[in-house]
């Protein structure tokens, strides 16, 4: 049976507060409204591009989000606690491979397996595991293996892509875990001084109103980040030319290097990364596959989503392991196949 | 005990609404397709309907025994989720334009999502000649239909060292979200020279010529035409 921690009752918010702040926000809104109209920011090409990809992106993301914060309620009020810690119970050796794999069963992008492995650790799954989960499951899942598949047919390194983006994606998520290790849910989740704020459950509610409010409230939680994280990478996308990587294609780890700062840059979703990446004709398969891997792990947009959710110490655990271990495997890949 | 509506969760449920709100927008409107691809269409009805269900949700269980604050800094949370709603509803419709041309890489490369045997059939389009470049099957293939006529549609752009009578005809090929926009351009000669400026749409009938690793368009006639209701293409 799953509990659900029930907070005690607050004080009485003064209504003539809570009005007032309410008020102030809707009327900046309708002040950002009231310039659009009358500024016309997308009279300049710069703006139009910025609030075009801008847009794209969180129209694309939100629903995934929002299927994620739905997993993330249910495995909250449905699924008891029991179970995680029985799965806690076996050897890292295998708990880690199994929440790689378990990405097949979950076919949505990295911004919906945050509220999931979030949950997932709070309930008391192995941080490890949570965390290897999270970074799998936007690439080992079969539709990005499918369009993977699609946007290399009739390369000649269809299969080095397909493949190396399963084996190397698995590798880095498994190592990330590894090294996340015997990390403590405290230690792993950033504390959060407004959390009850988000997803407040009174005693006695049925079961569909607290998932009501786990729903929203890995909503709302994961909903703030994703704004500034895909304000971030529009803004990227609107004043950095992509051409700026190209002058280091040839060069051997430059080139892996460069590609994977264009993926955390670009922060494309995983779905529709390999129709981009093998447009870079300039760059050998292995730089493409530095993209493919490392992007649905980290990048701007996701770097936001991990602050929120994470201490600093594991975004930093993150980035360090995902980009070293995807440089060590292109590096093999740049060797043995160009 | 007297039960009382919360406006914490009255806040989050209209929030929740606004969202709801804009996704039926875009679905109503049409205007989903100056954000996400036809292939990627299916996450707007899927959106509305889920939001939908999760405002009625938390409206539903808006009523509370004990009530919960909304403070300020939490007001200010559920504004800033909700300026993206009020950017999109009040911008005027408008897609990428040449200004990010220099911003994002060529089509060539991933158009092998077309065969040679589909640029060898029916009419051309955009995506074959885009296509046609990125692989030598596909380019014999365009070859072989040399003088054949097409009509395409695209915005004009112009770059250092075109002629006068010359542009470049360019469309966005988007895979899921237009974050993911690559470019496809073909060049068109003999167009009528001033009269067309950069990121006006256009309509271009002419026979196709591919020369060497370049597919140029003889135009017969160029018009001016209103952006098309998908402006952007489709692998």
């Amino acid at each position: 049976m799953a509990i659900d921690v029930v907070r005690p009752p607050v004080l009485p918010p003064r209504a003539g507060s809570t009005r007032r702040s309410a008020l102030i926000v809707f009327g900046a809104l309708a002040a950002v409204a009231i310039w659009i109209r009358v500024g016309d920011p997308e009279g300049t090409a710069w703006a139009q591009n910025f609030f075009i990809v801008f847009g794209s992106l969180l129209v694309e993301a939100m629903p995934f989000v929002l299927l994620g914060a739905f997993v993330s309620a249910a495995i909250e009020v449905f699924v008891p606690t029991s179970t995680f810690a029985k799965l806690a119970l076996l050897p890292r050796p295998l708990q880690l491979p199994a929440a790689a794999l378990a990405g097949v069963a979950f076919p949505v992008c990295e911004c919906g397996s945050v509220p999931v492995a979030r949950r997932l650790a709070q309930k008391g799954l192995a941080p490890g595991a949570a965390i290897t989960f999270m970074l799998a499951a936007p690439i080992l899942n079969p539709v990005v293996i499918a369009s993977t598949y699609v946007a290399y047919r009739g390369h000649d390194s269809l299969w080095i892509m397909v493949i190396g983006r399963l084996v190397l994606g698995f590798l880095v998520a498994v190592s990330v875990g590894w090294v996340v290790g015997a990390t403590t849910k405290d230690e792993l989740l950033r504390p959060r001084s407004d959390d009850g704020d988000l997803d407040l459950v009174e005693e006695g509610e049925p079961r569909w109103a607290r998932f009501a409010s786990h729903l929203t409230g890995d909503f709302l939680f994961m909903g703030r980040f994703l704004v500034l994280g895909a304000a971030i990478a529009a803004a990227v996308q609107t004043f950095i030319p992509e051409s700026i990587v190209g002058r280091v294609a040839n060069l051997p780890i430059l080139s892996l290097v460069a590609m994977m700062g264009l993926a955390f840059l670009m922060s494309l979703c995983s779905e529709s990364d390999a129709f981009v990446a093998a447009s870079f004709t300039q760059f050998g398969p292995a730089a493409q596959l530095a993209f493919l891997v490392s992007g649905p792990m980290i990048d701007l947009k996701l770097g936001a989503l991990y602050a929120g959710t994470y201490r600093k110490g594991l975004l930093r655990t993150i980035v360090i392991v995902v980009f070293s271990v995807t440089l060590v495997g292109t590096l093999w890949v740049q060797v043995v196949f160009g | 005990m007297k039960r009382s509506w919360s406006p914490f969760r009255v806040g989050t449920g209209l929030l929740m609404g606004a969202w709801a709100f804009l996704f039926w927008f875009l679905l109503a409107s049409g205007r989903w397709s100056l954000y996400v691809s036809t292939r990627t269409f299916w996450v707007v009805p899927t959106g509305a309907i889920l939001l939908t269900i999760t405002t009625a949700g938390r409206l539903r269980s808006a009523r509370v025994d004990h009530a919960e604050p909304l403070s300020t800094r939490m007001s200010w949370t559920l504004g800033a989720i909700a300026l993206p709603v009020v950017l999109i509803l009040t911008l005027p419709p408008a897609t990428l334009s040449g200004y990010a041309l220099g911003r994002r890489s060529s089509f060539v490369g991933s158009g092998v999502t077309v065969s040679a045997d589909d640029i060898a059939s029916g009419q051309i389009s955009f995506i074959d000649i885009a296509a046609a470049q990125s692989s030598k099957e596909g380019m014999v293939a365009l070859r072989a239909r040399a003088g054949e006529q097409v009509s395409l549609e695209g915005f004009v752009w112009r770059e250092p060292g075109l002629a006068a009578d010359e542009i470049l005809l360019t469309r966005y090929v988007v895979t899921c979200c237009v974050a993911d926009a690559t470019s496809a351009q073909v060049r068109v000669v003999n167009v009528p020279p001033g009269r067309f400026q950069p990121d006006d749409w256009v309509g271009v009938s002419g026979r196709i010529y591919p020369l060497g690793s370049e597919i140029l368009v003889d135009a017969s006639a160029v018009a001016a035409i209103p952006q098309p209701s998908h402006p952007y293409l489709t692998p």
